[in-house]
């Protein structure tokens, strides 16, 4: 196990949060843009991992909910006219609340048939967007004017940027203590046995409806962001491929683990864009990348630096069957 | 006349649905998996025919034959590379894993066949002219599909009763442990299982293709139509699939007749998320087990 002190997890986690937000300042707009998208996908890979990697539900709405937030948003100051202020939580308790009306019939359903209710809900929110004109402008999709912030910064990027910034910072902070918290260990009780989480007296309905809540709320908050970055929504943003991206970040950062979730984002985004002049073979690198981590890495980077990096435990992980139980912080 | 025309090609795309119903039905059996990449198979299947017949010129039967030969080989592959590796893994990495192959067939279409958009024409295989039949105007490509499918299903039927195969595989989606234990090869029944649902999603393809037009990006409609068929006969019930099909097929074609031409697409969705609401067991399904 390497022992620098420069590699521990909060040493990491300050200097990443402080690239971040001195990118404005060095970076050219289109990095701007990038980094900005790389937070987004933060809390869209945050989102995921508590539903998936620690309730333990194999659900495929979040890519609905992360459409949901962003068209709520986009709908709220294009035709409501409602200002960037308002418009953005009110996108993202509008995810929330459709997370919880999910919540309710998926709350009966486990394992496959989850899966397929899930993708079956995916499709047909995908189907709403493209049929509902009346609403969401059908296939041409909406197209958004720059947020003004005006006497804060001249350039509409740069304040979203921070913006953007801030939320997310807030957000993780959120996961971290939650995921500590009687509600984290509820949510990984119930993953690795409903039956033993019941007889803790675990309350499951209690607790998987926040998971689907709270992930709910997270892709929420991320697609009201994208909706003002991106500055268009369009339907084909929110289908199949944009969850397998989304399960590409959760298992090649490490599922089950809220530092995985992150440093898979930011690095599949960066892969993402790398790869933007090459649309064609997306599809199929994703794919390949998600099949290889979960065949022979399926502990992801996380699970990586925690067995060389001393620092990077987290609670409430799942053991490896190769490895001993998991040793408690000496004090 | 309208209800003629709409219970008719209803009954065409739900024989196809339901093809693609069994083969899905016969890996969940036998592997308790359910294969995400399935639709994809079919996309693999209706291009590799597509190439043959339409660029090579090779006769209908014979591009049939040999697309069925590859797709059941594209099968094993997925079994050989997705599902023998994770066979042990937790259920999650298998359903993910299925779903990233698929994204990887897709990807693999859209390479060799054709972009986003882009459809691919595959010229009929009988006079496309309608015919009278009691009244009622028929597409002869439409008699074909349906009598292609129910000689699958025939042949399924034959092969699950009376081949050795067959009931090994029966055996094996009873209890694997059981049959491991009177000596049937339990990994080569998974492989043939593969082969065997892949080849029907094939034939399925192939016998689509002329009705309406292939792209890339018709394996997930088609994927969900056929979990609508599933869940409607009751998951893993092979007889149920069969009908679920065929009212899957019906029930789209009524409502894009009757309700809006987009409802169409939307009914396999509302099918599935009613069905597993109301009665998760499917329609044939005994109430008190619930395995959901």
């Amino acid at each position: 196990m390497l022992r620098i002190a420069l590699l521990r997890r909060p040493v990491v986690v300050a200097l990443g949060a402080l690239a971040f937000a001195v990118v404005p300042m060095v970076a050219n707009p289109y990095q701007v843009y990038a980094a900005n998208l790389a937070l987004i996908y933060i809390l869209l890979a945050i989102g995921l991992n508590i539903v998936l990697g620690f309730a333990g539900q194999l659900a495929f709405a979040n890519g609905a909910m992360f459409g949901v937030g962003a068209y709520a948003t986009g709908l709220l100051r294009l035709d409501a006219g409602m200002p960037f202020w308002l418009a953005m939580p009110a996108g993202a308790v509008i995810a929330a609340l459709t997370g919880f009306l999910i919540a309710l019939p998926a709350l009966r359903l486990r394992g496959l048939y989850l899966a397929l209710a899930t993708i079956a809900f995916a499709q047909f929110a995908v189907w709403v967007f493209v049929h509902w004109d009346g609403l969401t402008h059908g296939t041409s999709g909406i197209v958004l004017k720059p947020v003004d912030f005006a006497p804060l910064t001249k350039s509409a990027s740069t304040g979203l940027y921070y913006v953007s910034l801030a939320v997310t910072i807030g957000f993780v902070a959120l996961a971290w203590n939650m995921l500590r918290s009687r509600i984290g260990r509820a949510f990984v009780a119930i993953r690795e046995s409903e039956h033993a989480a019941a007889a803790l007296t675990i309350d499951l309905t209690r607790y998987k409806t926040y998971a689907y809540v709270v992930s709910a709320l997270y892709a929420g908050v991320a697609g009201s962001l994208f909706a003002c970055v991106v500055g268009a929504v369009v339907p084909e943003q929110f289908n199949l491929f944009q969850i397998v991206i989304q399960f590409c970040m959760v298992f090649v950062g490490g599922v089950g683990t809220l530092w995985g979730a992150v440093i898979g984002a930011v690095s599949l985004v960066w892969l993402q864009e790398a790869l933007r002049g090459l649309q064609e073979v997306q599809e199929f690198g994703f794919g390949i990348l998600l099949l290889a981590v979960i065949m022979f890495f399926p502990g992801g980077i996380a699970d990586f630096l925690r067995r060389r990096i001393e620092g990077w435990q987290e609670p409430l992980r799942r053991v490896a069957p190769d490895e001993p139980a998991a040793p408690q912080r000496r004090s | 006349m309208l209800l003629a025309y709409l219970l008719s090609s209803g009954i065409t795309s739900g024989a196809l649905y339901a093809l693609v119903a069994v083969g899905l039905v016969i890996c969940y059996r036998t592997t308790s998996h359910i294969n995400f990449s399935h639709g994809e198979l079919f996309m693999v299947g209706g291009f590799i025919a597509f190439s043959l017949h339409v660029l090579w010129g090779v006769p209908y039967i014979p591009s049939l034959l040999i697309a069925v030969v590859a797709g059941g080989a594209i099968g094993l592959m997925t079994d050989r590379a997705v599902y023998r590796t994770l066979i042990n893994a937790p259920p999650i990495a298998m359903v993910v894993a299925t779903v990233a192959f698929s994204f990887v067939l897709k990807g693999i279409g859209r390479f060799l066949w054709g972009g986003q958009g882009e459809f691919v024409p595959f010229p009929p295989i009988a006079d496309p002219a309608p015919v009278e039949a009691w009244g009622i105007a028929v597409f002869p490509q439409q008699l074909v599909v349906l009598a292609g499918a129910l000689f699958c299903m025939a042949l399924l039927t034959l092969f699950f009763r009376f081949t050795r195969a067959g009931k090994t595989m029966q055996a094996t989606a009873e209890s694997p442990r059981a049959a491991y234990l009177v000596g049937i090869r339990v990994e080569r029944v998974y492989a043939s299982t593969w082969a065997v649902s892949a080849a029907l999603a094939t034939v399925a393809a192939v016998l689509m293709a002329p009705l309406t037009q292939l792209t890339p990006d018709i394996g997930l409609g088609l994927l969900l139509k056929a979990f609508a068929a599933t869940i409607l006969g009751g998951l893993g019930n092979m007889p149920g699939a069969i009908v679920g099909g065929f009212l899957v097929g019906i029930c789209e074609s009524l409502a894009g007749g009757y309700v809006a031409s987009s409802a169409q697409e939307v009914a396999a969705f509302v099918i599935i998320m009613i069905m597993l609401l109301v009665r998760p067991t499917g329609l044939f399904g005994e109430r008190g087990r619930r395995e959901v």
